[in-house]
């Protein structure tokens, strides 16, 4: 949505996220030190420290992780998806001071550089109680830096967008890691009960709401699949006036993709579903200030063309829609994304 | 063993030594010539993708010796199926 990039977009939404991130983790990390030197008098501040900011990313990657599902399967989440760029950088920096701290205390204090002692001090790869699990977590670290590196839209375009997004779902790789690396490293430590068991509760919800979102989506899917033509055989019935909100839209798919049917002022335009900045689900948001606005990151496009307002060029393909007595019908070939389609008016035809 | 790590770690310090001062010529110069929507921009934005071309260097250099042309757009279904001329 940039003609040229710009060091970080905030807005007043972002910034608002942004000082709630902020005053959550400030939060956090006061609670565990306070708490775990209370309640462990024992345990210098370096330790503290290097376990508070651990547990810390690793509860903002469990945020992270959360709230694609949680935002499939209800909205009122989308505001948290809206920034969650600057949540997966914190995750990073929260795992790199850990890091850090954790290598300056078990590996600076030797002869050895700390980076040959981290790789060398630990082979036993073949025992489990005895597994070097901070080699685990090294790896998740060298993955969340290049996400972190790699999140500004810059990188979107250049690495191309499937390249971008698979470097970005190894986030999931990371996880992996990161939950071999406590289980391990806490099997070796003093066993914490506590943390065991709130990761095994994060662990649950992270799955469980990836199954569930998947197969809502998996249903919907197949049951807004379309193949009813009409007379003509030229336009397909997608659904009736009244089951679309005003400044809202339906989704359906069409051509082997979903589509966007919104409703706005009297009228229905069509456009492809998927966002040209990172597919995010156009009909998912709503018209702002006359523009289809796309609820992952506000890319806006005009209903009728589906093109970006200029001076911005971003444009998604459209499609032919008309109504008749209530329905919606929409011609299932795409046209070239930015391409002008009259809106069909709801009043002309509610007679039908 | 030691000598091993020693040396998997001078490689990496090397890869990432040169990365460092790639990307110094690479924002400076290289940029505006990879992607043609970098022109102008500011210094902020810069430093934020410095560590990224530090670690992504040789990919950027491919593409800088590729010469200016603007990002691809993702093709999905609708697209190809619009027939339509991608920018
Ligand atoms: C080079 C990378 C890393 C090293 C050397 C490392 C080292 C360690 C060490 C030594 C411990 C045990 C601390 C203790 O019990 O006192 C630990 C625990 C832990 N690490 Fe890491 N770590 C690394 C990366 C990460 C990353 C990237 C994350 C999260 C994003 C992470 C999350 C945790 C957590 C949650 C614990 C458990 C905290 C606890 O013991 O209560 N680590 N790590
Ligand atoms: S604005 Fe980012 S995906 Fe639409």
């Amino acid at each position: 949505m940039s003609l040229t990039y710009g060091a970080i977009g905030w807005n007043r939404q972002k910034k608002i996220y942004d000082l709630v991130l902020a005053c959550g983790i400030v939060l956090y990390l006061s609670l565990f030190i306070g708490l775990g030197a209370w309640l462990n008098p024992g345990a210098t501040v370096e330790t503290l420290l290097i376990r508070g900011f651990g547990t810390c990313a690793l509860l903002l990657l469990h945020i992270v992780l959360i709230i694609g599902p949680l935002c499939r399967i209800d909205a009122r989440f989308l505001p948290l998806l809206y920034n969650r760029r600057h949540l997966g950088v914190t995750t990073f920096i929260m795992g790199l001071a850990h890091a850090g701290l954790a290598i300056f205390q078990f590996h600076a204090l030797g002869d050895l550089n700390p980076f040959v002692s981290l790789l060398v001090s630990n082979t036993r790869f073949f025992s489990l109680p005895d597994f070097p699990f901070q080699q685990l977590g090294f790896g998740a670290l060298v993955i969340l830096f290049l996400m972190a590196s790699t999140s500004h839209d810059f990188w979107l375009a250049n690495l191309s967008a499937p390249v971008w997004k698979r470097l970005h779902m190894s986030v999931y790789a990371a996880y992996a890691l990161l939950i071999a690396h406590v289980t391990l490293g806490v099997l070796q430590a003093e066993t914490n009960p506590l943390l065991a068991a709130a990761l095994g509760a994060g662990l649950a919800s992270v799955i469980s709401l990836h199954l569930v979102s998947g197969s809502r989506e998996v249903r919907a899917d197949s049951h807004s699949s379309l193949s009813s033509f009409d007379g003509a055989g030229e336009f397909v019935d997608v659904c009736s006036v009244d089951e679309i909100a005003e400044k809202r839209a339906r989704i359906v798919t069409l051509a082997g993709e979903r589509v966007a049917v919104f409703k706005y002022d009297g009228k229905i335009s069509v456009l492809s579903n998927v966002c040209q900045h990172q597919n995010g689900p156009l009909g998912e948001g709503r018209i702002v200030d006359g523009c289809v606005t796309c609820p992952w990151h506000g890319f806006q496009y005009l209903p009728d063309s589906g093109a970006s307002p200029p001076p911005f060029i971003e444009r998604v393909p459209t499609f032919r829609v008309k109504v008749d007595g209530g329905r919606v019908l929409v011609n299932p070939r795409p046209l070239p994304p930015g391409t002008r389609v009259e809106p069909a008016r709801i009043d002309a035809n509610a007679s039908g | 063993m030691i000598t091993f790590a020693k040396w998997k770690l001078a490689i990496f310090g090397i890869y990432l030594v040169i990365g460092a001062v790639f990307a110094v010529v690479f924002l400076a110069i290289g940029i505006a010539r990879v992607d043609p929507a970098a022109k102008g921009s500011p210094i902020g934005f810069r430093l934020l993708i410095f560590p990224g071309v530090v670690a992504l260097w040789p990919y950027l250099l491919s593409r800088w010796i590729g010469g200016e042309h603007a990002p691809r757009t993702e093709r999905n279904s609708h697209r190809d199926g619009s027939g339509g001329a991608d920018q």
